[in-house]
């Protein structure tokens, strides 16, 4: 299964480029193809999909410092607001602040739950993306108030949100970003089955036009008792159980349960035995901690990449909860601890294994909330702030700009909802690119990013 | 003259309409028809309530305040063993479209009686008016508690804070109209080819100002006790907005009390065109089909907008016309996109109602089953979020499905861990029981010695004879194999049948 599956992948694309012509002029077929080839790359790398559901909030995570813009933050949500001097600790120091569509200069802290990602900011492996959200087009407030361009649609709503950031489509979408760069490079990989990887639940972020995400628990592949010690005593039945289970039909919902089940035996063969000859993983992640988790047991995959035969792979973790609409101040900072110590110990894994250099992590969610409070909460949003994490970022610093602190502000559509100034298709080119997808490419997976000039495209943080 | 119905029928409609075929149910439809059946239902006595199970069993002693003790165990007592079975059957459904988890139910401490007083609510109106099951769930401490509206306050021009936008939002996007225009028959209606949203974000801003002011009614109770609970929630008049509510094209006027400006904004909800193609067609995908056609949804939409005596809203009669509808009864074997994979808490009930799986100690001992690695993935009331284990219009990806055009909502909890999870834990489910339930296989053990005959009976019952004969004859040449000199041989072959039938993907879908 290991070589087929990747051949076939490879010959898979290869004929439905060739099927493709009629729509497509051979010149674009065969450059693709060229990159398709390209994409069978040597090294190693990994980009690490950190999805925060149900929306977190920006404002609370990356806290406005300077005296002008913590004074509006504190005035928005005073009853949600930190102490400007609990955040002293974790102000994020950088020689180029950001600036705001006024010229005048930002500074930020992380929440202080966030301290765990100083260090590594400050040792220049952590960046911070400021306002970034789903977006059509660059689009201003005046375009947005008159309606005059494309927007995402849905906007404010989770599950069409989620979508939109994972595929730049709303719910229904039935690929995504990620998965659609899997599309590249899983012919490149020794065992195509691994080039997708969930360690949370399916997301469309994943799910390739061929490619097709793998989903592993935190402590790994699952076996079927059935196939260790046979059924009640019957080895018979567990080879009906084997047949069974994997046929075909002719019902299409009979045929796709049959598929998912022969991946999960065949992945669990391979992985099992992958798994066990790899290297023990000292660093301590936190525990009691789902994410930390999860990123453990993406550590322990790329611990292995190397027998899986991976070059290139996208993994995808989350964590729930940040839809804080109520009892804000009593649950966000919690989270964002498990966030940090999770990220953090991630961070340190990939160093302990040599291989800090080959792997992004990034974190994204449904979208920021409100500034403003409602009494005890805030409501949905849109822009927001990420963190880009890992040996290749060129972190200590900024990327994107920094919105006015306001509600009914230039950067915001009302209560400080904010209208993104980068959008999520230049966050996925970057990373795209980093991974070794062309431009060419970027343009064909992203739908959007044609409609940002080159050269802001790429957003130069790895 | 209708004909008498095949056991295999009878029990394929079972599968639809009940939580799970058994001999004594597939008589009962036999005898009764499919008309006749779903009427004995719908005049069936309500089985008692989780709450009072839960008071009976002392789960109010204060020492339970401050934990879900209880809980998993009142859930799957009803669904395992309460006869209204076709009442439980839509009250799941209900809890999975005007979803509540118990996670989320906090703030009162008592989470396992906010969760029971729940699905006692929603099966209060399971065979009731669906716009007076919205006025219940929207004053409802579960729901206010769920999606924080319980303690909402107006706006306060001092902070500039606004009301909590979170249960406005839900209550149009999940439990009544939906964020997609829609015809009758539940396709969207199109502007120049592409879809019209039913409503943007200053009607939520302006619907959040209606939900102001609801908390508990502690009215002469305290917190020691759960009773608040199960009380609707009252009104605190200082924290009502009183300015006036504009949504939807209509305003709620100024000056009205909470009760009364909720029940005029429900009204404006509920006059939506949206509300029976979008309820009728998730109720028809959670019993029936995850792909009905146009023209079914609209045959039933239109008795969601107008049953005999031209009311709207009526599930009881939805719930008929749904189940006799011409497209639920004729044979779909043969369609490849036909029928809808089985929910996997559904597969386990149906096991356990098949051989009347009981509980001797009555601790239904089951417990949280959301574990997809070991057990089954979903567990009554713990969804991940209001959004459910999965969506209506959930498509998995590089699927024949996806590729046919169509949905199957219930693979969103379909993958590489949670298939092998459901087949294990059915493996010990059907040889060991559950904690202490347990079934009763004496209906199996005669024919046990027979492969062929057991087979055929657990196709029937828990298959509605959907496994192939290529299939049967495969199981049944395995367990062929086995011994039959002994009672534990007996048992093992039963034990063997059964898992081989439930991990069979001509099981897994129902057609």
């Amino acid at each position: 299964m290991t070589t087929n599956t990747s051949r076939r992948a490879f010959l898979q694309r290869a004929s439905m480029l060739a099927m493709s012509g009629v729509a497509a002029p051979l010149a674009v077929n065969l450059a693709a193809m060229a990159e398709a080839s390209a994409a069978t790359a040597s090294d190693y790398k990994a980009i690490v999909c950190v999805f925060l559901y149900g929306g977190n909030d920006y404002a609370n995570t990356l806290v406005p410092y300077d005296a002008a813009s913590y004074n509006a933050y504190y005035a928005l949500r005073s009853t949600l607001a930190y102490q400007q001097s609990a955040l002293s600790a974790t102000v994020l120091n950088t020689a180029a602040p950001p600036v705001d569509v006024n010229g005048v200069a930002h500074h930020y802290a992380l929440a202080p739950e966030l301290a765990p990602l100083l260090p590594i900011f400050n040792a220049g492996k952590m960046g911070v993306l400021l306002n970034v959200g789903t977006l059509v087009q660059p689009t201003s407030k005046q375009q947005y108030l008159a309606k005059s361009v494309p927007l995402p649609s849905k906007l404010f709503s989770h599950n069409d949100q989620q979508s939109e950031w994972q595929s730049s489509m709303p719910e229904g979408a039935t690929s995504g970003w990620g998965g659609r760069m899997g599309d590249l490079f899983e012919s490149g990989n020794g065992n195509a089955t691994f080039t997708c990887v969930n360690v949370s639940g399916n997301a469309v972020y994943l799910a390739g036009k061929e490619a097709v995400q793998y989903q592993v628990s935190t402590k790994g592949s699952v076996p079927f008792s059935a196939f260790q010690s046979p059924l009640f005593g019957s080895a018979s039945c567990s080879n009906a159980l084997r047949t069974l289970i994997t046929q075909q039909h002719s019902n299409l919902m009979q045929s796709d349960y049959a598929r998912v089940t022969q991946r999960a035996i065949s992945a669990n063969d391979v992985l099992t035995s992958a798994l066990a000859g790899a290297p023990v993983i000292n660093t301590a992640f936190p525990a009691n901690n789902n994410l930390g988790d999860q990123l453990k047991m993406v550590a322990r995959m790329i611990s292995c990449a190397s027998t899986l035969g991976a070059k290139r792979q996208v993994f995808f973790v989350s964590m729930g909860g940040f839809d804080t609409h109520d009892g804000l101040v009593k649950v966000h900072p919690g989270l964002l601890k498990s966030v940090a110590d999770a990220m953090a110990a991630f961070y340190q894994s990939t160093v302990e294994l040599g291989v800090a250099n080959q792997v992004t992590a990034f974190t994204a969610s449904d979208f920021g909330r409100t500034l403003s409070g409602n009494n005890d909460g805030s409501d949905h949003g849109w822009g927001s702030m990420h963190f880009m994490l890992g040996g290749a970022v060129k972190g200590g610093r900024y990327y994107g700009k920094a919105p006015v602190v306001a509600s009914e502000g230039p950067d915001d559509v009302g209560q400080g909802r904010l209208l993104p100034t980068t959008s999520i298709e230049q966050y996925a080119a970057t990373l795209g690119s980093w991974l070794g997808v062309s431009n060419t490419d970027l343009l064909a997976m992203l739908p959007n990013l044609a409609n940002y000039n080159a050269s802001a495209r790429n957003l130069g943080f790895v | 003259m209708t004909p008498t119905p095949t056991a295999a029928a009878a029990a394929r409609f079972l599968a639809q309409a009940s939580m799970g075929a058994n001999r004594a149910e597939i008589a009962k439809v036999q005898s009764l028809g499919y008309a006749g059946w779903i009427d004995a239902q719908l005049a069936a006595p309500r089985s008692g309530t989780r709450w009072d199970w839960l008071v009976a069993k002392g789960y109010n002693a204060l020492t339970n305040r401050n934990s879900e003790n209880g809980f998993d165990a009142c859930a799957w007592r009803k669904l395992i063993s309460a006869p209204d079975t076709l009442r439980q059957r839509v009250t799941l459904a209900l809890s999975e479209i005007c979803v509540v988890a118990i996670d989320g139910l906090v703030g009162g401490g008592w989470r396992s009686f906010s969760a029971a007083a729940y699905l006692d609510l929603l099966e209060d109106y399971a065979f009731g008016n669906y716009r007076a099951l919205l006025g219940a769930i929207s004053t409802s401490a579960p729901m206010g508690q769920y999606l924080t509206f319980r303690g909402n306050v107006k706006q306060n021009p001092t902070t500039g804070a606004l009301p909590d936008e979170n249960y406005a939002r839900e209550l149009m996007q999940l439990f009544s109209i939906g964020l997609i225009q829609l015809n009758l028959d539940g396709t969207p209606k199109l502007n120049n080819g592409v879809p019209k949203e039913t409503y943007g974000l200053s009607d939520i801003t302006g619907l959040a100002r209606v939900f102001t002011g609801w908390d508990f009614d502690m009215a002469g109770l305290d917190a020691n006790t759960p009773d608040f609970l199960r009380r609707p929630m009252a009104q605190v008049a200082k924290r009502h907005e009183t300015g006036a509510s504009t949504f939807l094209g209509s305003t709620v006027p100024a000056g009205l009390s909470g009760a009364d400006a909720l029940k005029a904004a429900l009204d404006i909800i509920y006059a939506h065109p949206n509300v029976a193609p979008f309820i009728s067609r998730q109720l028809i995908q959670k019993l029936v089909t995850s792909n009905p056609s146009p023209a079914y949804v609209a045959r039933v939409a239109a008795v969601f907008n107008s049953d005999s005596r031209g009311v709207k809203g009526n599930l009881a009669a939805v719930v008929r016309a749904l189940l006799l509808d011409p497209e639920a009864r004729s044979d779909s074997l043969n369609v490849p996109g036909a029928g809808k994979l089985r929910e996997p808490m559904l597969r386990f009930i149906g096991w356990a109602r098949a051989y009347n799986a009981s509980s001797a100690t009555d601790a239904w001992a089951i417990g949280n089953t959301s574990d997809a690695s070991s057990r089954l993935g979903q567990s009554p009331l713990r969804s991940p979020s209001v959004f459910n284990f999965y969506r209506p219009g959930y498509v998995p990806p590089n699927s024949a499905v996806s590729k046919a055009g169509l949905q199957a909502p219930e693979f969103q909890l379909t993958n590489e861990t949670s298939v092998v999870g459901y087949v294990n834990y059915m493996q010990r489910a059907v040889s060991k029981g559950v904690g202490d339930v347990l079934p009763d296989y004496s209906s199996l053990l005669p024919l046990a010695a027979n492969g062929q005959a057991l087979v055929d009976e657990i196709n029937v019952v828990l298959a509605a004879g959907q496994l192939s004969s290529a299939s049967v004859g495969l199981i049944r040449g395995a367990i062929d194999t086995m011994s039959a000199k002994t009672d534990a041989a007996l048992h093992n072959r039963i034990f063997a049948a059964l898992t081989l039938v439930m991990a069979a993907p001509e099981y897994l879908v129902q057609l």
